[in-house]
């Protein structure tokens, strides 16, 4: 029975774990993929345009000129301008900014308190467990953008309320997913063995079970990120996200919507660019997920 | 054994069901602003003369001026019953507007799910039977771009596409008005993520009972193809893609909340929404609320349709 269960994580996520320590190895298997170069790269090129939006940008992003409202796109304006006269294109590359900042703080909050309250209620067990398990239940049933616009409307829009909207539903995905390893692995004969020689349950918490934790939750950040991405903008085209004059996908769209027969572009353009970074990530995220967790073991 | 499994689920059912009802409770007074100025229509910036007797009154009224415990208690009392009692802002019964939103948007959903699941498991079938061609190359980008197309931004593309270009179908409208076209452009938007989730899913899982050796028996006892792929192979590879049917119910909610203001359809959605931005708690509250119930209901009939076509979990 032991030894069955044994097998089985070696098999996973010891072997992650194991294959963490040779990182250049992985990466070599990893990029060993077309189509994983082709993902990365496309990512590297988002966050490089995330970066250097402030120098690509032909124009400020919140300059405004009303005379050409609505210009249809041309060389001056690639994407044309929407209806102050502001050009899209340089909106639309700042929004990379906006978004991909927005998604990771989201991610690396989430995954800080996931963990955390995971790996608690995993290794400690008992009423601690069943207490958080009950609430993780009733947010879990709670539809992730429903939960974000009932933040929201309570906080108000702000980049830092939004944020907070955003993790909830990821610290509840990555205190699922740390949960369920920490209770695999604190059975297993080395943990006993810690306890044995007195090590602390802080320390074993950190030092010999969540390492056991980074394919997954490796996995899981990648996942997520495109994820974020989406509900960022949802909650942005709702005006319930981020609000002008900041650029962001999602309200560029949304302000397209009521011109779209006499100038699809305002709508048109920045989902291409919300499309490319979708794609681009679920790309990246499916090839991490097949190297790192080739049995599907991280259900989003 | 079998009733006791389905009992199991309905014991968590209830305080999952708890929990929500005291999330909206919750919501409503963490929500900025006092209730019993919004119920006078008084917008407290820039405002001085307020009558404080009549406010003393209105907050009688409504109970406001008892212990919030009592408060929770009388809340969930009357939601129990349905009682929302009037919205604030535009002066209706809540649960009025709720009951005539519901149905519109279960309808919605339901004929979304089925159109994706029809779409998504054809695909994915295609996609496995005939794995390694063309054909399957193009069923995995058809899946992989429905995946990543932000929901609300393809049902502009299609707005663009088949209402102002090529005038097919209506945009917006309700079903009384268009019949079944006011329909065809919010079902195929939202049904895109998850029949290409669908898709995924069956490609996979089909692909797996397709290497058992039971289809090797099966082919080499010269069984018709057709009958080896949909009935040997698809029952046994259907429960993981019951299981993201069940996952993406919650994300459809999502999309249909911004499907319902694009087409400007009646639904939860849209009353969530309009709540929100008229800041009419009560409303939002019930809308939450009744959201989060039924999604936790969708959520126990997938469990049990998952425990009718798989006899191994009834233990």
């Amino acid at each position: 029975m032991l030894g069955d269960n044994k097998r089985n994580i070696s098999s996973s996520y010891l072997s992650t774990n194991k294959s963490w320590l040779n990182f250049k190895e992985n990466l070599k298997i990893f990029f060993d993929k077309k189509l994983n170069i082709f993902s990365f790269s496309l990512v590297v090129f988002l966050i490089f345009i995330a970066i250097f939006a402030p120098v690509l940008a032909p124009y400020e992003y919140d300059i405004v000129n009303p005379s050409n409202a609505l210009a249809p796109p041309s060389l001056e304006h690639l994407m044309g301008t929407d209806t102050t006269g502001r050009d899209i294109f340089s909106r639309v590359l700042h929004g990379t900014t906006t978004s991909l900042s927005l998604a990771l703080t989201t991610i690396i909050f989430g995954l800080l308190t996931g963990v955390s309250v995971g790996a608690i209620s995993g290794y400690f067990a008992g009423i601690v467990d069943e207490i958080i398990m009950r609430i993780i239940d009733v947010f879990m049933s709670i539809p992730g953008v429903i939960l974000a616009l009932a933040m929201v409307s309570i906080l108000g829009p702000n980049p830092v309320y939004l944020v907070l909207a955003l993790s909830i539903r990821r610290i509840i995905q990555f205190a699922r997913v740390t949960r369920g390893v920490v209770l695999s692995i604190k059975e297993l004969d080395y943990i006993s063995a810690c306890h044995a020689i007195g090590v602390g349950h802080i320390k074993i918490i950190f030092m010999h079970v969540l390492p056991n934790c980074i394919g997954p939750i490796i996995v899981l950040s990648t996942v997520l990120i495109g994820n974020v991405i989406l509900m960022e903008s949802t909650l942005s085209f709702l005006g319930m996200g981020i609000q002008e004059p900041t650029p962001s996908w999602g309200t560029m769209i949304a302000k397209g919507n009521e011109f779209l027969t006499f100038a699809p572009w305002v709508s048109v353009s920045p989902g291409i660019f919300l499309f490319l970074t979708m794609i681009s990530f679920n790309l990246l995220g499916d090839g991490v997920r097949d190297h790192l967790d080739p049995k599907d073991k991280v259900a989003t | 054994m079998f009733l006791k499994v389905v009992l199991r689920r309905f014991l968590t059912f209830l305080p999952t069901v708890l929990g929500i009802a005291t999330f909206a409770f919750v919501l409503g007074h963490a929500t900025p602003g006092d209730p019993a100025y919004a119920a006078l229509g008084i917008d407290l910036e820039g405002y001085s003369g307020v009558d404080l007797e009549e406010v003393e009154r209105v907050r009688k009224e409504l109970g406001l001026d008892q212990p919030i415990l009592i408060q929770y208690i009388n809340w969930m009392w009357n939601a129990l019953q349905g009682d929302f009692g009037r919205s604030y802002v535009n002066d209706y019964i809540v649960m009025d507007a709720v009951l005539e939103a519901l149905p519109n948007t279960l309808y919605l959903l339901a004929l979304t799910m089925i159109f994706a699941i029809i779409i998504g498991v054809s695909i994915g079938m295609i996609s496995a039977v005939y794995q390694g061609t063309v054909g399957d190359l193009l069923a995995r980008l058809i899946s992989i771009i429905g995946v990543s197309t932000p929901v609300f931004w393809f049902a502009l593309i299609l707005i663009l596409i088949f209402a102002y270009s090529l005038n097919w179908f209506p945009i917006g409208g309700s079903v009384e008005e268009f019949g079944a076209k006011a329909l065809v452009l919010p079902v195929a938007s939202i049904a895109l993520h998850p029949a290409a989730l669908i898709a995924r899913m069956t490609r996979s899982s089909m692909l797996e009972v397709l290497s058992h050796d039971m289809i090797r028996t099966a082919t080499s006892k010269g069984l018709f193809r057709g009958r080896i792929f949909f009935v040997h192979a698809l029952r046994n590879a259907i429960n993981p893609v019951v299981t993201v049917i069940g996952f993406q119910t919650g994300n459809l909610v999502g999309g249909a909340v911004a499907i319902e203001v694009i087409f400007t359809m009646r639904g939860m959605g849209e009353l969530l929404i309009s709540s929100i931005h008229d800041k009419d708690i009560i409303v939002m509250q019930c809308a939450i609320l009744v959201i989060g119930i039924s999604f936790a209901l969708i959520n126990l009939l997938v469990d049990l349709i998952y425990l009718l076509i798989d006899p191994r979990i009834r233990f």
